[in-house]
């Protein structure tokens, strides 16, 4: 451990240089930690708000508008698989409610209350009124109830796809954060949307369910349509219905990759012209310790364990400055419905930990070749 | 007689290539176990590249070194550092002492390098510290002292590792006058006491004739060889101090 005690004790003796590399190293991973997790949140904060309360992965007739049926086979398949989260039959229909010369078009959910918020949160979302699902109860949107006038407790006259017009008790108004949603979706009862349908029992519009991870959709719905409960049905997922966003979220991330890049770039290129500095100025150092028989990788090491202490002490300052101004961006937005909580992932924060060390390591080959390759020779004749 | 501790065999050296210098050329001669020899010639005459050569910092253009009977021109590079460390102690005119260490670490180095940890090291540092006289400056800085001081705690350094054999170059050069007694009685008493031999390179005459042999080198070439006798050298036109001239180039 000699190049170690070495190492640690050039770099004590000038302490304004190490300092100084400590803190390009923080500067690096503190934006890598912040900005990494700034997006990372960002992007879980998009995606949850625009799938996070809507079926992820589908299973349905493979003809539009016929039913699915789901009997047990069906339901031991999708329920037995282990990414699956929850797994909701729901039946649909659109409906025109009208209101002496208002109309407006209403998406029609109809399913088993603690069921459906199991992917709604609709219990957890009521503004006004119960989330109650009754046979003859709805729920809707605040934004429909406010358009309307409408509150609990007030009829909903609805016309029915056949024609028919049919009257529900809206039994409480919810709010899911966003004025589409809240225009255009209602709850009912299943057993109502059954009859509005002409369905039987175990017959369905889709079989509704989330995952675990969302983007692992594409996988469960590809995995699904190997089972034989599920052959000739259509699957379907969020991710393909959803493109745009993807490749939104994806160009956001490289660009994020490429600061974070540049920044560590910038960072390796401080710490290697300090080192290569340090190394041009322990010449005389290393010369009279290979001239008393120190070994040409022992002397070589002294430079790389320079590295990788800067790099330590560097990358933890740097983690911990990264996880302040994160802190510090959570407290000035607590009060702001606009910005979104940032939640540092722990293997992101050892990553660029790891990152740290090892650019900072790698910055160290260019001094450490030279001081493997001092002859001792050069230093003894130059005086 | 005592033992063979180093034959140089036919040593040359020749710096450049293509102005090429020939530094040294034809040297042979056997140095043994507990010899006290000095090194002397004008600036430039090769005896600092003698003496790199021996000691295995710089590679021989033609001829050999064999150290303890062991061809060590032959060997790596991995070797030879390894031989210097556990055979030889270095004195320069520059003491070399490293600025980040005390005066205890820096005594210890050699027996770091060879591998032994410093509680191991410790009483054989104080012991060597106690024989140049410098107890009380185990935890000074290395900058913190005096010039004699410096020289002195490299001396100590040079003899942590209990070689064989000393090589100075002009170790005094920096030094005054009392300072450079006191090293050369030092070294004397080290030579007797411990055993150790020396080839100590000087300018000054009256150190040399101290010395039981003598090595003259002229021009890259061995002139004389003389043992217990008195010399009959003059510093010719080189001045007293230790100035590179750039005579001599040969
Ligand atoms: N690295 C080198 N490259 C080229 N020539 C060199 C080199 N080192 C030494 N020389 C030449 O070799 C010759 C011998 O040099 P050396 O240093 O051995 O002399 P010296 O006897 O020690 O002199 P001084 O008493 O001034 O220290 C000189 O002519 C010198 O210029
Ligand atoms: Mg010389």
């Amino acid at each position: 451990m000699l190049s170690l005690t070495i190492a640690a004790r050039f770099l004590r003796k000038s302490p304004a240089q190490s300092v100084l590399i400590v803190a390009g190293i923080a500067v690096g991973i503190g934006v890598q930690v912040f900005l990494g997790s700034l997006i990372t949140s960002l992007q879980a904060s998009l995606v949850d708000q625009t799938i996070g309360h809507s079926p992820q992965v589908m299973v349905q007739s493979s003809t539009d508008g016929q039913p699915v049926a789901y009997g047990p086979a069906l339901k031991q398949t999708l329920t037995s698989q282990p990414a699956v989260t929850t797994v909701v039959p729901t039946r649909t229909f659109s409906a025109i409610y009208r209101q002496g010369q208002v109309s407006a078009p209403l998406e029609l959910t109809g399913g088993q209350l603690d069921q459906l918020n199991t992917i709604y949160d609709i219990s957890g979302r009521i503004s006004a009124g119960k989330a109650q699902l009754g046979p003859g109860d709805v729920l809707v949107g605040k934004d429909f109830a406010a358009k309307n006038g409408l509150s609990p407790g007030s009829r909903l006259i609805l016309v029915l796809p056949s024609g028919k017009p049919a009257g529900l008790m809206i039994s409480g108004v919810f709010d899911f954060g966003s004025a589409a949603a809240n225009l255009a979706t209602a709850f009912v009862d299943g057993g109502y949307a059954a009859g509005v349908l002409g369905y039987t029992g175990d017959q369905y519009s889709a079989i509704d369910m989330q995952v675990h991870n969302v983007f692992d959709s594409k996988k469960v719905a590809a995995q699904l349509k190997t089972q034989p409960a599920v052959r000739g049905l259509k699957v379907s997922e969020w991710q393909s219905q959803n493109s745009d966003l993807l490749s939104a979220l994806k160009s956001q991330s490289y660009s994020s990759y490429m600061i974070q890049f540049f920044v560590l770039v910038a960072v390796a290129l401080g710490i290697a012209s300090t080192l290569a500095i340090s190394a041009v100025q322990k010449t005389r150092q290393i010369g009279i310790l290979k001239a008393m028989g120190m070994e040409d990788r022992r002397s070589g090491r002294i430079f790389l364990w320079q590295a990788a202490i800067l790099g330590l002490g560097g990358a933890a300052v740097g983690v911990g400055a990264g996880l302040a101004l994160i802190g510090l961006f959570t407290y000035l937005g607590r009060n702001s419905s606009a910005l979104f909580p940032i939640h540092p992932q722990v293997w992101f924060i050892a990553l660029s930990f790891a990152v740290g060390v090892l650019v900072a390591m790698l910055s160290s080959l260019i001094p450490s070749r030279r001081t493997t390759k001092l002859d001792p020779i050069e230093v003894i004749q130059g005086g | 007689m005592a033992e063979q501790l180093l034959a140089a065999e036919d040593l040359g050296k020749t710096y450049g290539t293509t102005v090429q210098t020939v530094a040294l050329s034809d040297v042979s001669f056997v140095l043994h176990t507990g010899e006290f020899a000095a090194v002397i010639g004008q600036s430039g005459s090769g005896k600092s590249t003698l003496l790199n050569l021996i000691g295995l910092l710089d590679t021989p253009t033609t001829g050999r070194v064999l150290l303890n009977g062991q061809d060590a021109s032959a060997t790596s590079r991995r070797q030879r550092a390894a031989l210097r460390n556990e055979l030889i102690g270095f004195v320069f005119q520059f003491h070399y002492l490293l600025p980040e260490f005390s005066v205890l670490e820096n005594v210890l180095m050699p027996g770091r390098i060879a591998g032994a940890s410093p509680a191991v090291l410790r009483p054989r540092a104080e012991e060597v510290l106690a024989l140049l006289g410098l107890e009380g400056l185990e935890s000074k800085g290395a900058n913190d002292l005096s010039g004699g001081q410096k020289q002195r705690v490299a001396v100590a350094r040079a003899l942590m590792n209990r070689p064989a054999l000393v090589l100075a170059d002009e170790p005094t050069g920096n030094l005054d006058s009392e300072n450079t007694k006191a090293v050369y009685e030092l070294f004397r008493r080290l030579n007797s006491e411990l055993g150790t031999a020396f080839l100590i390179v000087t300018h000054a005459r009256a150190v040399a004739q101290q010395t039981d042999r003598i090595l003259e080198v002229q021009d890259g070439r061995l002139l004389q060889d003389e043992r217990n006798s008195h010399l009959e050298w003059e510093p010719a036109a080189a001045p007293a101090g230790e100035a590179v001239a750039s005579t001599g180039a040969a």
